[in-house]
């Protein structure tokens, strides 16, 4: 009996699950939370209508619009075009496979910076493709251009969440609907595409969460216009290089707030899907 | 007809995984595919619902060629082994997912639906989930899908794999009457024989992608025709004897051959007896015909209804076990029997007869090919040369000590058969200290008609120099050939072909009858082999004194062409004179250009075989062609 | 109980819900301006212009304003400016990189030349602008922690050990450019006849550098954020900090230093023909009495010295100098910036 009682998780376990919760924490607190409160503390030292003031400024609110716009459309574009990328790579074969598999999650390794200037060589006005285009079609410097980095960027997330979902995925499952007559298409939009409903939402919200946050990329393609091509991140370097803090700070606190309840939706959904089965 | 295979075909690479399979399923009939795994049969099954192609054949669906259309377009139901139900579709979901793609009206889905719940006994549970289910009701479920369309044709893929004992018989049951019910044309595969012999309306047998026999389920297991259904299904004793004056002999028992199966004088014979066929008695029965001998009882167990014997008996002449398989080295035959458990067993030794027995068709020609992954690949393409002349399956077989080394020594065996072309080749990978042992065991295991192996000579040079002079002789000899083939050559009883180097086909055969002795074995097995691969022979007898040979000679020679132009192989005969037999045998097969040396393994037993006289490892040795040899024990 | 029950499913329904809402309603916001709920204004005209970083407020707060309002009021039409302003290489690169930018606004004619020699303008042309296209100039000046505590009257006291400097970095900021020859000016002007007293006082500022900023402004923001004693930069960017009341510091004349001149460049290949009239307009608006008191009141100095008086704020400095003292840009890049600084005083520094 005794034994029993010493690994029932009681009163005991959980008090000494506070040590190393309080280690975690204080490890963190320098590394991230006291640099997360920063922003706030600032964006706020002015009260909060001056707050407001830096909010409702009008550069700061298109600056919040255009990157959600880009984050919404990267979102569903890498939605569609990882989800084929993943069902490629996971149910066909073909020679130079593995290679291909590579390059697809390299963008997570080049640094962001890197992909904008590979972009600008390829796309700029100057570029292998882009001295070939009108001037009208010139895709840098414009959304367009954003919206092609933040794709190259945030590619690999949402690869990276479905094709583990497809591997798992039994092959019989496929040949099942095979069998009862569905079409390869009906297969996929009945069978295939419900089955990893809850990995899409997950990596779609990857996808736009870190599509908000990208800098290194966008700075080198958007050509850093105001009310034209400014993300939230350009916007809030630029304020701060300029002196304006308050400003910065206004919307990055938005966008950390943004950030907070996107992972917060994920972490919620991922959670419940692990505990409930593929159900939810 | 509902469901017609023919000549069905398919490859995986060079592994043949379906081997021209024909066969016709009637209407309403619930066919079981038996075989072991890798024997092609869910191949077949994937065939038939068209998710995959075959390379060469035809299906047939209720009069429809379906062979090149998609499996949308086949109307098949598929159960799979593993369920797969829709994890994010409700049961009824998945029921109607084939009547959702068919269009059918709410009204008529929902109905149908409740049906199929019901018979399939899962009535109210239609808003559950897969996993709230059961393994067995995921597979009802999958059952009610596949059938909820009405497909022509349902096929089962090992439906009952992955349940429990309990669970596996009471769908069995459910099954049977769903399928009945419908009366749809049903396939299922298994592995397991109760289960083929509950389920099946018509059995038929898978071995190594051939369709081996197509029968009733009684039938199948009281009158196997092939060495594999009879072991496969069922227990049982079966032993090889030989064919003589259209009877099998088994030492002293000697069983009538029945009209239907093929025979020849000489040549091997199989008979098989089931437990419940064997009678024990006390007293020697007073027909002596069918006594197999005096056994001691080796093995007792109590099954309930019955008690189940293992006794065994002196070795029979001339006679060899295939089944059970006899442990190595140990002399004798064992018998398996059983009797009513109200018999109780006080003795430790019966008298062993037959009251029923069944003799088998004779084997297909198999090759056993003995390679460790190591030097050329000349035995291999030898190998493939005669599996052709012959249409014979083959085994590649290696042996190794290290469980570590299985592996790899299983793909340079995947390579070196690739490399020879030896297409459909099984390749065994032993583990054990001693090849020889392994080798001799693996003999045992199946019915090889041949063995094949090249010399492994080690580069050893001088390790005889203490013993005498013929020794020495010997001992060089035996260490140019390796020793694991001279101890092959001793303890085989299979025809074994040394091959050095191969030759483009076998179309001449040297067979070599030593000086005074008839030789008899040597020319049958030679003159057999001849005929089957249309090759020519030539009958050599050399004498070693310069004298003109005696009428000896030409009646010996006589003799043994008589036996050959009864098996309608061309025959010439040649005498030659050499100062030993071995010299005659290599200058006569060089000049004449010769595909096979065929020599015999005389004395082998004896120790004068290690004497300055042993003809055939000095052919061996000097031959630059591959050398049949066959044993004398043969 | 039954109630109960479909309560519950109804609150998990809208837990569940809960992430599409959201995200519906970001979307909703973002999209807000593009809806047309709103009747859109007439046609408008896109002037897109790149300025140098000290620029920012008085562009967007009153120039464009400014000029609007009168193009409005001429012809009707309504004009909207794109503008971006980061650090003077920066922008030059970018627009080298091909930006769309129609005007760029440049504080260094180096950067200028750079963008005629790769082929975006037809050459040269803001030499046959007003002023050589100059709009506005600037002192170069010493800004220093309030109450002066290190004590720096000139450059010369930048020197002494212990004095931390902020100063940008010349390989994006022209700001930075303008500094070292301020410095090394300075030294020139103020011991004639040692040839190697500009080189000796570039030297001892430089040693004293603790940080490089990529633009002025960066370095200004640094400078704010507590780093350094004094801080090379130009009189504008303090003095608009001190007309709102944010300077926490004090500016330092030196006895001698520089005036940086800013000029206007129309990028021709950018321009489209109907806008050309507008872009022209634009850039002659400039030097227009109402753009100049603009420039003065943003603690530029204006081209035209009488308007200087307008801001009280400007300080008084005993030897100006210009960059034609030193032979413009095109000798005084190669000549001060890159044989005297990069080949002489950063290789001295390193040793």
């Amino acid at each position: 009996m005794s034994a029993s009682m010493r690994y029932a998780p009681g009163a005991a376990g959980r008090q000494s699950a506070l040590i190393p919760a309080g280690i975690l924490v204080l490890v963190l607190m320098p590394l991230l939370l006291m640099p997360l409160a920063a922003i706030f503390v600032f964006a706020f030292r002015g009260g909060l209508p001056e707050f407001w003031r830096a909010l409702s400024d009008a550069d700061a609110q298109f600056a919040l619009r255009f990157s959600l716009l880009i984050a919404f459309a990267t979102a569903i574009i890498n939605a569609a075009l990882g989800t084929f990328a993943a069902y490629v790579l996971s149910k066909y074969r073909f020679p130079g496979k593995e290679t291909l598999g590579i390059v697809v999650n390299l963008p997570v390794a080049i640094p962001t910076v890197v992909v904008g200037t590979s972009l600008l060589l390829l796309w700029g006005p100057i570029g292998l493709l882009g001295q070939m285009l009108p001037a009208d079609l010139q895709p840098m410097f414009t959304p367009v251009g954003v919206l092609l980095a933040h794709l190259f960027v945030t590619f690999p997330y949402m690869l990276g969440v479905i094709k583990p979902l497809l591997d798992e995925l039994e092959v019989t499952y496929e040949e099942a609907a095979f069998t009862i007559g569905a079409t390869r298409w009906q297969t996929f939009r009945y069978v295939i595409l419900p089955a990893l409903r809850g990995g899409l939402f997950t990596g779609a919200l990857l996808t736009f969460a870190h599509s908000l946050g990208e800098f290194g990329a966008t700075v080198m393609v958007s050509g850093n216009l105001r009310l034209r091509t400014q993300t939230a991140p350009l916007y809030i370097f630029a304020q701060f290089e300029a002196g304006n803090i308050a400003n910065a700070n206004a919307v990055a606190a938005v966008l950390a707030v943004l950030s907070f309840v996107i992972f917060f939706f994920l972490l919620r959904f991922t959670g419940r899907r692990a505990r409930g089965g593929a159900k939810a | 007809m509902s469901i017609v295979l023919k000549n069905l075909s398919k490859r995986f690479g060079t592994l043949v995984v379906v081997d021209r399979v024909s066969l016709d399923v009637t209407d309403s009939e619930l066919f079981v595919l038996l075989g072991t795994s890798g024997s092609g049969k869910s191949t077949i099954l994937r065939l038939i619902a068209g998710l995959i192609q075959p390379d060469d054949g035809r299906i047939m669906l209720h009069g429809r060629d379906v062979t090149m259309l998609p499996p949308q377009k086949r109307g098949t139901g598929f159960v799979f082994q593993n369920y797969s139900i829709f994890r994010h579709m409700s049961v009824a979901d998945n029921i109607e997912f084939g009547l959702k793609i068919r269009r059918l009206s709410r009204l008529e889905r929902v109905r149908k639906r409740d049906e199929l719940l019901e018979l399939v006994g899962m009535a109210g549970l239609g808003n559950r989930f897969a996993d709230q289910l059961s393994g067995g009701q995921q597979q009802r479920v999958a059952l009610a899908r596949a059938l909820a369309y009405e497909p022509g044709v349902l096929l089962l893929d090992e439906p009952f794999g992955a349940l429990d004992v309990k669970t596996r018989s009471q769908l069995r049951r459910s099954l049977k009457e769903v399928q009945q019910k419908f009366s749809v044309t049903a396939i299922l595969v298994t592995h397991d024989q109760d289960e083929a012999f509950e389920l099946g309306d018509r059995i038929g047998v898978l071995e190594r992608g051939r369709l081996l026999e197509i029968e009733h389920p009684e039938k199948l297991y009281a009158e196997p025709r092939t060495l594999f259904v009879a072991t496969f299904l069922g227990a049982g004793t079966v032993l090889v004897g030989r064919t003589r004056d259209d009877q099998a002999h088994f030492g002293h028992l000697v069983l009538p051959i029945p009209q239907d199966v093929p025979h020849e004088d000489g040549t091997p014979v199989q008979v098989l007896f089931r437990p419940e066929q064997v009678s024990l008695t006390e007293e020697e029965p007073e027909d002596k015909s069918i006594v197999l001998g005096k056994g001691s009882v080796v093995e007792h167990s109590f099954t309930g209804a019955l008690r189940r014997l293992r006794l065994r008996l002196p070795q029979l002449s001339a006679t060899r076990q295939i089944a059970p398989v006899p442990p190595f080295g140990e002399q004798g035959i064992l018998v398996d029997a059983v009797v009513p458990a109200e018999r109780k067993i006080t003795q430790s030794e019966f008298w062993v007869s037959l009251h029923g027995w069944r003799i088998l068709q004779p084997p297909e020609p198999q090759l056993l090919v003995f390679d460790q992954g190591e030097r050329g690949i000349s035995t291999l393409m030898m190998a493939k040369k005669i599996a052709q002349q012959l249409d014979a399956q083959a085994t590649l077989f290696s042996v190794t000590r290290d469980q570590d080394e299985l592996e790899s020594l299983r793909d340079r065996l995947n390579r070196r058969q690739q490399e020879a072309d030896l297409a459909g080749a099984e390749v065994r990978v032993a583990i054990g200290k001693d090849p020889v042992e392994q080798l001799a065991v693996e003999q045992n295991s199946a019915l090889y008609s041949m063995l094949l192996l090249a010399p492994q000579a080690k580069k050893r040079r001088s390790f005889a120099r203490r013993n005498g002079r013929p020794e020495r002789r010997r001992l060089r000899r035996i260490s140019r050939l390796g020793t694991i083939l001279v101890k092959v050559l001793d303890s085989a009883h299979l025809p074994v072909v040394v091959v050095k180097k191969e030759r483009d086909a076998i179309r001449r055969i040297l067979i070599c009858t030593r000086g005074g002795e008839p030789g008899k074995t040597d020319v049958r097995v030679g003159g057999r082999l001849a005929r089957r691969l249309k090759a020519s022979v030539t009958l050599l007898y050399i004498t070693e004194d310069s004298t003109k040979p005696g009428p000896i000679a030409h009646s010996h020679l006589e003799r043994a062409a008589l036996t050959l132009r009864s098996l309608d192989v061309p025959v010439e005969t040649r005498i030659r004179t050499a100062k030993t037999p071995a010299r005659g045998i290599l200058a006569e097969s060089r000049e004449g250009d010769y595909d096979l040396i065929v020599v015999g393994r005389h004395e082998a037993e004896s120790r004068s075989v290690f004497g300055r006289d042993d003809v055939t490892l000095q052919v061996l040795v000097g031959a630059d062609r591959p050398v049949l040899v066959v044993p004398t024990t043969l | 109980m039954a109630v109960i029950v479909k309560n519950n499913v109804l609150v998990r329904r809208l837990q569940e819900a809960l992430p599409l809402v959201f995200m519906a309603a970001l979307a909703l916001y973002a999209i807000w301006p593009w809806l047309p709920l709103r009747g859109r204004t007439a046609k408008t005209h896109t002037i897109i212009f790149y300025g140098f970083s000290i620029l920012a407020e008085s562009m967007n707060q009153r120039i464009f304003p400014a000029f609007q309002e009168e193009w409005q009021a001429a012809s009707g039409d309504s004009i909207e400016f794109v503008s971006s302003f980061a650090g003077s290489g920066t922008i030059t690169n970018q627009i080298i990189m091909g930006v769309p930018a129609d005007i760029g606004l440049l504080p260094l004619e180096m950067d200028a030349n750079r963008i005629a020699a790769s082929g975006i303008t037809t050459s040269r042309s803001w030499q046959e602008l007003p002023h050589r296209g100059v709009v506005n100039l600037t002192p170069f000046i010493i800004l220093v922690r309030p109450g002066n505590p290190k004590n720096i009257r000139d450059f010369s006291d930048l020197v002494r050990p212990g004095v931390q400097v902020v100063h940008p970095d010349p390989l994006t900021s022209g700001g930075a450019n303008w500094a070292i020859v301020a410095v090394y000016g300075a030294g020139m002007r103020q011991n004639p006849g040692n040839p190697n007293a500009g080189y000796d006082l570039l030297l001892g500022v430089w040693r004293n550098v603790v940080a490089q900023a990529s633009s002025a402004r960066a370095a200004r923001t640094q400078f704010e954020n507590g780093f350094g004693d004094a801080l090379i930069t130009y009189e504008q960017e303090v003095l608009w900090d001190q007309s709102r009341g944010r300077l926490r510091g004090e500016i330092v004349y030196p006895r001698s230093t520089i005036l940086s001149e800013h000029m206007v460049m129309a990028i021709e290949r950018n321009i489209e023909p109907e806008e050309r009239e507008i872009v022209n307009s634009f850039v002659q608006f400039l030097w227009s009495k109402t753009a100049q008191r603009i420039f003065v009141e943003y603690g530029f100095r204006s081209v035209d010295e009488q308007m200087n008086a307008g801001n009280p704020a400007f300080g008084k400095i005993a030897d100006p100098f210009l960059i034609e003292d030193f032979g413009g840009w095109q000798r005084a890049k190669p000549e001060i910036v890159d044989a005297i600084w990069k080949e002489h005083v950063l290789k001295e520094m390193e040793r």
